[in-house]
């Protein structure tokens, strides 16, 4: 049995009280308000009445490192770097340290054979333990040559790490939904991960990119607990993607006061009031860059005056323009349909009234000798 | 149940469906209506014709938000009267004046305008809300009215009174997730638009023919309507 993350730390000299104040962050990196409704740590929690770091502490304290392959498809690995990047060292110290990271393209000081050797040691030493991370969508038009790694597909490549692994993380809106790659016209038939793989858990972290701690939480919540957090329909954990953008957002306000910016130097702009007008999708947009923030809680893109895109919904690219009201429909007809449908209209009118004119000039005349004045 | 397919659907390709469906229909009974013209006049006016049409349209106006007790539709059901009046005027405010609205006319039109604050429109379209289902229950209740009406009228409060729910619904975040109430309110207000040209909500453009004919016979007889 190989060593838990609590002897790793110790042995690169962390204190006790130390390890304690990272078991407190990773319990708020997971979003645990209360103990998640996973089997078996329910009934034990309600008897114990632990508080919550304890419980973190004690899976750190008897839990080996989690191996983590990480792939990268159709991607620009802008979640990648929003994750080395966050402002929060220690949750990255926690990925990039207390999990191993037995492969990742963009991280890797090796490459070519030797790096491709390692990860397949990887799959077979801790087949059905690892996580495997997926970044970017993968493509399956035309047997997925759009994309290849070391002369395989992605789909390929998938296929075959999805195989052994315990649960799959698709960070960032391509590998959750297919993302930018995925836009119309769809060339390279981008898919995200869940539609191709059925038969293992996947839970997706979409973003654009992804917001680091959200998927950092999640990944410690596998640590600690063994699962994965409570998914919604889409298949995000409901602790980062329960509300929606909207619900939090700190010009909310505005928008129930009626107090709208209409461009993007007016006096509501400069007033900071609501940016629906100016196209903001927070309303149908369910993530926590509203709460969690950026940067280490510095800002957001709707806090610095910029309307929400929508990235961590599907098919947000396709959703109508990125500056276009959020109520506004998605297609407009031109001139040329409103006035084909209106010379229609016209047509019918008139053919029928003519009709009905032929129609009535016989009973009219039959009609006639009875007419009283 | 994807529902973000099914907003993209009822968002995009259905309304724009509907619109046009909306725009031939409505072309259609206009053309009908015109095409009847006038009747032949053969009796000589005591008075102004088109007097009686400004004093007819100034009256439908004026009367019902401020001197309401001078009609006797007023004195003997005022109720209904409050409650159509309540219902029309919550409609016009929450379709014309609430920012969400005014933006798909902003996208159709191309010109926009200033809204008024959300409460305001809230309250109103709660108000009109509850003027239907008022409107409905006297519906049932009232005997005459009950002998005219047929499925077309309970088909218009239904038509009329889903999108106006499904609305408000929306606006408050009640009972189902935003996405699906977005959908259920895009498909109701699709079908509305589809029933509207085929229904007697076509009153939002024949009101004023039948007032303009109305204050043009009262006005060559030389009554006040």
């Amino acid at each position: 049995m190989a060593d838990s993350i609590y002897h790793e730390m110790k042995k690169e000299g962390v204190s006790r009280r130390d390890f304690l104040k990272f078991c407190g962050l990773v319990a708020g990196a997971i979003g645990l308000e209360a103990l998640p409704p996973v089997a078996g740590f329910h009934d034990v929690a309600a008897k114990n009445e632990q508080p919550l770091v304890e419980w973190v502490a004690q899976a750190l304290e008897s839990k080996p490192r989690l191996p983590v392959i990480w792939l990268e498809f159709q991607d620009c690995a802008g979640c990648t770097e929003a994750l080395t990047r966050s402002q929060s060292p220690t949750l990255v110290d926690l990925v990039l340290n207390k999990i191993t990271v037995e492969y990742h393209e963009t991280l890797s000081a090796a490459a070519g054979f030797q790096v491709e050797g390692a990860k397949q040691m990887a799959m077979k030493k801790y087949a059905g333990q690892y996580i495997l991370v997926v970044e970017g969508s993968i493509s399956t038009a035309d047997d997925g040559v759009y994309c290849t790694v070391g002369g395989r597909s992605s789909l390929d490549l998938l296929k075959e790490a999805a195989a052994g692994a315990a649960a799959i993380i698709a960070t960032g809106n391509c590998s959750a939904f297919g993302g930018l790659p995925r836009a119309k016209p769809n060339p390279t038939g981008a898919l995200g991960v869940a539609e191709i793989i059925t038969d293992k858990p996947v839970v997706n972290i979409p973003g654009c990119p992804a917001i680091p701690e959200a998927f950092t939480g999640t990944l410690a919540h596998f640590l600690v607990f063994g699962s994965l957090p409570e998914l919604d329909h889409l298949l995000r954990p409901k602790t980062f993607y329960g509300v929606t953008v909207h619900d939090r957002c700190l010009r909310r306000p505005f928008y129930e006061a009626g107090k709208f910016a209409a461009s993007f130097d007016d006096e509501g702009a400069r007033k900071g009031w609501c940016l629906y007008k100016l196209g903001c999708k927070g309303p149908t947009t369910y993530n926590a860059c509203a709460s969690m923030k950026w940067s280490g809680g510095l800002s957001f893109p709707i806090q610095s005056g910029h309307p929400c895109l929508g990235c961590s919904e599907p098919n947000f690219w396709d959703g109508g323009g990125f500056y276009q009201g959020q109520s506004a429909p998605l297609q407009r007809s031109n001139l040329t349909q409103v006035g084909i449908a209106a010379a229609t209209g016209v047509a019918l009118g008139a053919g029928v009234g003519i009709a009905n004119a032929r129609r009535r000039k016989k009973p009219v005349h039959s009609t006639e000798p009875e007419k009283k004045e | 149940m994807d529902w973000n397919k099914i907003l993209e659907f009822a968002r995009g390709p259905f309304f724009n469906v509907a619109l046009l469906v909306f725009v031939a229909g409505m072309v259609y009974r206009l053309v009908r209506v015109v095409s009847l013209g006038w009747s032949p006049d053969r009796v000589p006016a005591r008075g102004s014709k088109a007097k009686g049409v400004a004093l007819s349209f100034l009256k439908g106006i004026l009367i019902w938000p401020f001197i309401p007790w001078v009609k006797g539709t007023f004195k003997r059901n005022p109720i209904i009267y409050l409650a159509g009046g309540l219902f029309h005027l919550g409609l016009f405010v929450v379709i014309i004046l609430g920012t969400p609205h005014m933006l798909v006319w902003k996208s159709l039109l191309g010109i926009g305008w200033p809204t008024l604050p959300l409460p305001i429109v809230d309250w109103l379209a709660a108000g009109a809300i509850v003027a239907m289902i008022i409107l409905a229950i006297n519906r049932v209740i009232n005997p005459v009215l009950k002998l005219i009406s047929g499925p077309a009228e309970w088909l218009n409060l239904l038509f009329v009174f889903l999108p106006m729910v499904t609305g408000y619904m929306m606006t408050h975040h009640l009972f189902f997730r935003y996405e699906v109430l977005y959908s259920l309110h895009m498909l109701a207000v699709d079908v509305m638009l589809i029933w509207i040209p085929v229904s007697r909500i076509s009153h939002f453009m024949f009101y004023f023919f039948s007032k303009a004919i109305h204050g043009a016979d009262f006005g060559k007889r030389a009554v006040t309507p």
